[in-house]
């Protein structure tokens, strides 16, 4: 503790050296100075400029909605499958159909179920009165 | 001009800092005057007296209070001690980050520093300063050069270190032991002969 005591310094010698410290601080630079000026300015800036609205801008559209709605990309997929599958029944096999659904959906004779060309045209007088008259 | 500045001489840092906040770039002026020297030499004391490193500290803590400006509650805290204590956060982690660095790496103050001792004398005994401040735990070197260097009060040092002022008047107190018994081991280099 005496060994300390004889090699502390003074409070008064410690202050001179705190005093000789508050001399020597550095100051700030011109160039750091305008920095901080140019960020101030920035700031005010900043602030003045037209608010974008992300909100908005991250809302899903539309589609997207629906989308997510129906459960996603794969379950439209599979909707549109089931989709083209009934299309597809209805078009190709109505025989069948009726079959299946015991002669309810087509009452009429099988006959009728055959498609010709002409059923899918506008024709009075069938498709190869087109070729007659060109 | 002049008396521009002298008007804005009687306005309270606060009152600046809500002009600021409505976009008047004269508060910003008066504010960046006043208050970056305070945070440079406090940043300096901090960084072992690295200029660049203050500079670069102290540029980021202001750029905080710009942002923080638009919102600041009145009353609440002094705008020095919210920005002493950005300061020393913003040191704490410049210091952890150097820990993993080469020591050697790490530039020495440079003496061209404005403002530096006039005298001989002076300048090697802040420079014994600056090494026995570096020496010191970093809550302690933050009340000392609070305390003695920039000349903050007790009670706004213990805002600053979110701690009781008898908490500070401790780390200052050990602080200044600290000090004393490590600059006494070089009192003749700096002019203190032994009675």
């Amino acid at each position: 503790m005496s060994k300390n005591d004889k090699t502390m310094l003074s409070d008064a010698a410690l202050d001179e050296i705190f005093a000789a410290g508050r001399e020597a601080t550095p100051a700030p630079s011109d160039a750091v100075l305008a920095r901080i000026l140019a960020d101030a300015e920035g700031e005010i800036e900043a602030r003045a400029a037209p608010v974008r609205r992300p909100a908005m801008a991250e809302r899903p559209g539309l589609w997207a909605r629906i989308l997510s709605g129906l459960g996603g990309w794969p379950a439209v997929a599979g909707m549109a499958t089931a989709t083209v599958a009934g299309v597809w029944l209805g078009f190709a096999s109505p025989d069948q159909l009726n079959e299946l659904a015991g002669g309810l959906l087509l009452p009429e004779a099988s006959g009728v179920t055959s498609y010709d060309l002409e059923d899918f045209l506008p024709s009075d007088g069938g498709f190869s009165a087109l070729f007659e008259e060109g | 001009m002049e008396m521009a500045f002298d008007a804005e001489a009687q306005v309270s840092d606060e009152a600046l800092l809500v002009a600021y906040g409505n976009g008047d770039r004269a508060a910003a002026m008066a504010l960046t005057m006043r208050l970056t020297p305070r945070v440079m030499g406090f940043a300096a004391r901090m960084l072992g007296g690295d200029r660049h490193e203050a500079e670069d500290v102290a540029q980021e803590a202001m750029l905080r209070l710009w942002k923080v400006a638009p919102d600041w509650r009145q009353g609440e805290a002094k705008v020095t001690t919210w920005l002493y204590r950005v300061t020393a956060n913003l040191c704490t982690d410049r210091l952890r980050k150097r820990r993993g660095v080469d020591i050697d790496a790490i530039p020495e103050p440079a003496d061209d520093r404005p403002g530096a001792a006039a005298t001989m004398m002076e300048e090697v005994r802040a420079r014994a300063l600056q090494e026995a401040l570096d020496a010191l735990p970093e809550r302690q070197r933050i009340a000392v050069t609070l305390r003695h260097l920039e000349g903050r009060t007790n009670p706004e040092i213990a805002e600053v270190l979110e701690i009781s002022v008898e908490a500070v008047e401790s780390l200052t107190a050990r602080g200044k032991r600290a000090l004393a018994a490590s600059l006494g081991q070089r009192r003749e280099e700096l002019g203190y002969v032994e009675e």
